[in-house]
């Protein structure tokens, strides 16, 4: 069976925005979701071995995190609805098909992220007052969360690795097809890149929990101990070294090891080779910034923290960009997704622009004044 | 068709639609309602200096939080993974249609969130007229965020002149969009009542506060009653006449209906007589009977909601079965089978494994078609396993096949072979809320011999008897 055949060729249906339109809020969505979303990713867990046995102020870092965790979660929720609707927007030709084959593990991804968001919730009510109130049941909830958000990545790789594996379709349908509907049971277990993806936004995420133990203690972890103040940079950039090594490791594996020719011409033996490049030397700044920020005496200050957090969300938004890149090259022999036709609807998306930018201004107000009642510092809960 | 179908066994996939749609409305329309409660009781007790009413109303937050920022926005983000498996067609014209609209109610979320965390964590730590002026943001971005999304929804339900003029104003602004805006308005100003109601009676030890919340909640309780009426007059005033006709025609709709009006009536009396009249009556039982009526007056509304628009998702433009209605007389020509991106090549292959000697005789390899007049060549196994596949992409979507939802074979149970292939040919004309047959003539043979196959026989005992009819 031909894949091609697959793919709806019976219409073509207008696309209601500029292409590079669609490509920018994918990207910018899916790259502010990706800070709350390795923060649950990879931080969950590690918070969790901290607390059960890491050092003393390990285990104090692992409480901050988990008691900042449920507003995570909350945020890294919202701003996935930015990517996950551009996609549906540009990519629906293969988007629809990809989940319905998977369908039940997609819809897994609902299902289970309630019992980790719940299980987020009773582990920082168990927390509270010094952790006096920490049950086993909270305790279990803290680990469970940690198990299923590593789940959940799993899950998303598996749908989105399969949206381009498109070859991977007709066998994965013929298996799991009753009387030619989906059942909606098929993996993409078989497709080379899926693990590697998986693990390599792992070692991403490790790097991402690492800048914001530097960024947690400079902005709102000043209450804390002068030695946690030292000692946050020196483990962050530890953490940040195995992330980046875990990365490098997960990224070498994914590019010679899955990339095709196709993807391999356009990213490596043409002009983006430098994006190329950058995506892959681009955590060495923050590693390089937090090595420097270990010398401090006192601790992260705020600029360096601000500069290092900025420099990681460079890194994810450079990774967002390349793969983003990767992504159409790999469906550009079934879906030229830049290619659609567009009539676009310039007095909605006017609406929704205005109302973006003064939706920032409403934030920024609201957080303003959280900063003034709290004398120019945020205060934790 | 243009997608693969999901075959959820026994259910069918909408029918998950409809179970993750009203879990989650019973929630969200608190998450709307709720914001203007706690602003109004905040504002009230700052007002009186009601400290512990204060306190009160912190607990009632943190209960709020969990239950709509956890549970209400997860299985909002639900709905629409849903809804992309089970009707991918109509959720790409959706989106397609209204993704500004979508992006700016995310606007409206991402201020919803700031607004209530800051409101419930900072909560004695602002001015009490910034904590108040946080609270009212809340609820008007929840608010605004109801409207927007009865925008999209209520243009599944009727269009209106959108089919005409397809523009995103047109389509937005729809014939049922105020009616529906006005009905959940209300829905959120009288669920929120029940469920402050059932918090406090289970929260609270001390009357003075119970007897305060039960009081002060009845009048939005009521005049959401009331709205929700205006609106649910309005919703039917300017419901398409096909489905005026589904609500009057459909015997289980005739019961919800009847259900709806009944318990609607019995909480509107229940809250006069309870939290209006009589505050004091407000113990966990009352306080459970009453949120466990509105619950059902809700989940009966959503279905009938949902139920109405039927053979359409998105009325007179997608149809249940994921096809556009313009596409059926094409269709009914080149063949269902022949038509759709998956069934084609599910007949394809299933031909060249299973039937390697009439595949070259039915499938055209070098047009690239499939030859319908020849698929009646097939022996009554391979006419009913490609009447399965029929079944799957023009029936599945409202019914299951042996056992489940709305089963097509017990329906059918009995029934004789002309009049399945009569009925098959006439769809739309034996049942106006059915879609219009969409197939060729060998498909009619193909489906009825599925739906034979999994019908039962007619029950016994029944007078006449098919001996009694035979010998007639």
């Amino acid at each position: 069976m031909d894949p091609q055949s697959l793919i709806d060729a019976t219409r073509f249906p207008a696309v209601p925005a500029p292409f590079w339109f669609i490509q920018f809020f994918k990207v910018l969505g899916f790259t502010l979701h990706a800070v709350p979303m390795n923060l649950w990713y990879a931080g969950v867990v590690l918070a969790m071995v901290l607390r059960a046995a890491g050092p003393e102020h390990g285990k104090r870092f692992a409480g901050r995190l988990m008691a900042q965790m449920p507003v995570v979660v909350a945020y890294g929720v919202n701003l996935g609805i930015v990517p996950l609707l551009f996609v549906q927007v540009a990519y629906f030709k293969v988007f629809y098909p990809a989940t319905i084959l998977t369908a039940w593990f997609w819809f897994a991804i609902v299902v289970l992220l309630i019992p980790a968001y719940y299980g987020v919730y009773a582990y920082a009510w168990g927390l509270r007052d010094g952790g006096r109130g920490m049950t086993p049941r909270k305790r279990v909830g803290g680990w469970l969360a940690a198990v299923l958000f590593v789940a959940l990545g799993l899950l998303f790789a598996n749908g989105f690795s399969l949206m381009t594996n498109v070859e991977a379709w007709p066998d994965l349908w013929w298996s799991t097809n009753v009387g030619g509907a989906a059942l909606g049971t098929a993996t993409n277990a078989g497709d080379p890149s899926l693990w590697p993806r998986w693990l390599m936004m792992f070692g991403l995420a490790l790097t991402t929990t690492a800048a914001w133990v530097v960024v947690d203690a400079a902005w709102f972890g000043r209450s804390e101990s002068p030695e946690y103040q030292r000692w946050a940079p020196e483990f962050a950039w530890k953490l940040y070294t195995a992330g980046l090594a875990w990365f490098a490791v997960a990224g070498t594996w994914y590019v010679l090891g899955t990339w095709s020719a196709d993807v391999w011409n356009v990213m490596v033996r043409g002009p983006l080779i430098v994006l190329t490049v950058l995506t892959a030397v681009a955590p060495g700044l923050p590693w390089l910034l937090l090595y420097r920020a270990r010398r401090s005496e006192t601790g992260p200050s705020r600029p360096a923290a601000s500069l290092i957090g900025l420099a990681q969300f460079g890194v994810l938004g450079i990774n967002a960009v390349s793969r983003q890149i990767v992504q159409n090259v790999e469906l550009l022999p079934h879906l030229d997704v830049a290619g659609q036709r567009t009539e676009v609807q310039w007095s909605p998306m006017a609406m929704f622009l205005l109302t973006f930018v003064a939706g920032l201004g409403l934030i920024a107000w609201m957080i303003g004044r959280v900063v003034a009642a709290s004398g120019g510092t945020t205060v934790q809960d | 068709m243009h997608y693969p179908w999901w075959y959820v066994p026994h259910l069918t996939a909408p029918m998950l639609i409809a179970v993750v749609s009203v879990v989650h409305v019973l929630v969200a329309h608190y998450a709307v309602g709720g914001g203007f409660f706690l602003a109004m009781e905040v504002g009230h007790a700052y007002r009186t200096g009601d400290r512990d009413y204060l306190a009160y109303l912190k607990r009632h937050g943190r209960f709020f939080i969990l239950l709509t920022v956890v549970f209400g926005a997860i299985t909002g983000v639900g709905i629409w993974w849903t809804i992309g498996l089970a009707s991918p067609l109509a959720t790409e014209v959706l989106i397609r249609t209204f993704v500004f609209g979508w992006a700016t109610e995310w606007v409206f979320f991402v201020i919803e969130l700031t607004a209530a965390f800051i409101f419930y964590y900072y909560w004695g730590r602002l001015a009490e007229a910034t904590h108040l002026a946080i609270g009212w943001i809340y609820a008007l971005a929840a608010w605004i965020s109801l409207v927007l999304i009865t925008g999209i929804t209520a243009f599944m339900l009727n269009p209106g002149r959108w089919l005409q003029t397809p523009d995103f104003w047109v389509g937005f602004f729809n014939p049922q969009f105020v009616w529906q805006v006005i009905a959940r308005t209300g829905g959120a100003l009288l669920l929120s009542s029940l469920y402050v109601y059932l918090h406090a009676s289970l929260a609270l030890k001390e009357a003075r506060l119970r007897d305060l919340i039960a009081s002060r909640s009845a009048r939005p309780a009521l005049l959401g009653s009331v709205l929700i009426t205006i609106g649910g007059i309005g919703w039917y005033a300017f419901l398409p006449p096909s489905a005026k006709a589904v609500l009057a025609s459909a015997g289980v709709l005739n019961v919800l209906v009847g259900l709806i009006f009944a318990l609607t009536a019995i909480v509107f009396v229940l809250l006069y007589l309870g939290p209006y009249r009589n505050p004091g009556w407000l113990s966990p039982g009352f306080a459970g009977a009453l949120c466990l009526f509105g619950i059902a007056a809700f989940s009966t509304g959503e279905f009938i909601r949902e139920a109405v628009r039927k053979p359409y998702v998105i009325y007179n433009v997608v149809l249940g079965n994921q096809i556009f209605p313009q596409e059926i007389d094409g269709l009914r020509v080149r063949g269902y089978l022949e038509g759709g991106t998956w069934t084609k090549a599910y007949v394809k292959r299933f031909l060249k494994e299973q039937y390697p000697q009439l595949d070259p005789k039915i499938v055209d390899t070098e047009r690239d078609r499939i030859d319908e007049s020849h698929l009646l060549d097939l022996d009554p196994q391979g006419r009913i396993a490609l009447g399965h596949v029929v079944f799957q992409y023009h029936c599945n979507d409202c019914h299951a096949a042996r056992r489940g939802y709305s089963p097509a074979g017990p329906l059918l149970r009995g029934r004789p072979p002309e009049l399945t292939e009569a009925m098959i040919r006439h769809l739309d004309e034996a049942h106006f809320f059915m879609p219009r047959w969409a197939g060729t003539e060998p498909e009619v043979k193909l489906l009825a011999a599925y739906l034979r196959e999994i019908a039962p026989p007619r029950p016994e005992g029944l007078y006449p008897t098919k001996t009694v009819r035979e010998a007639d």
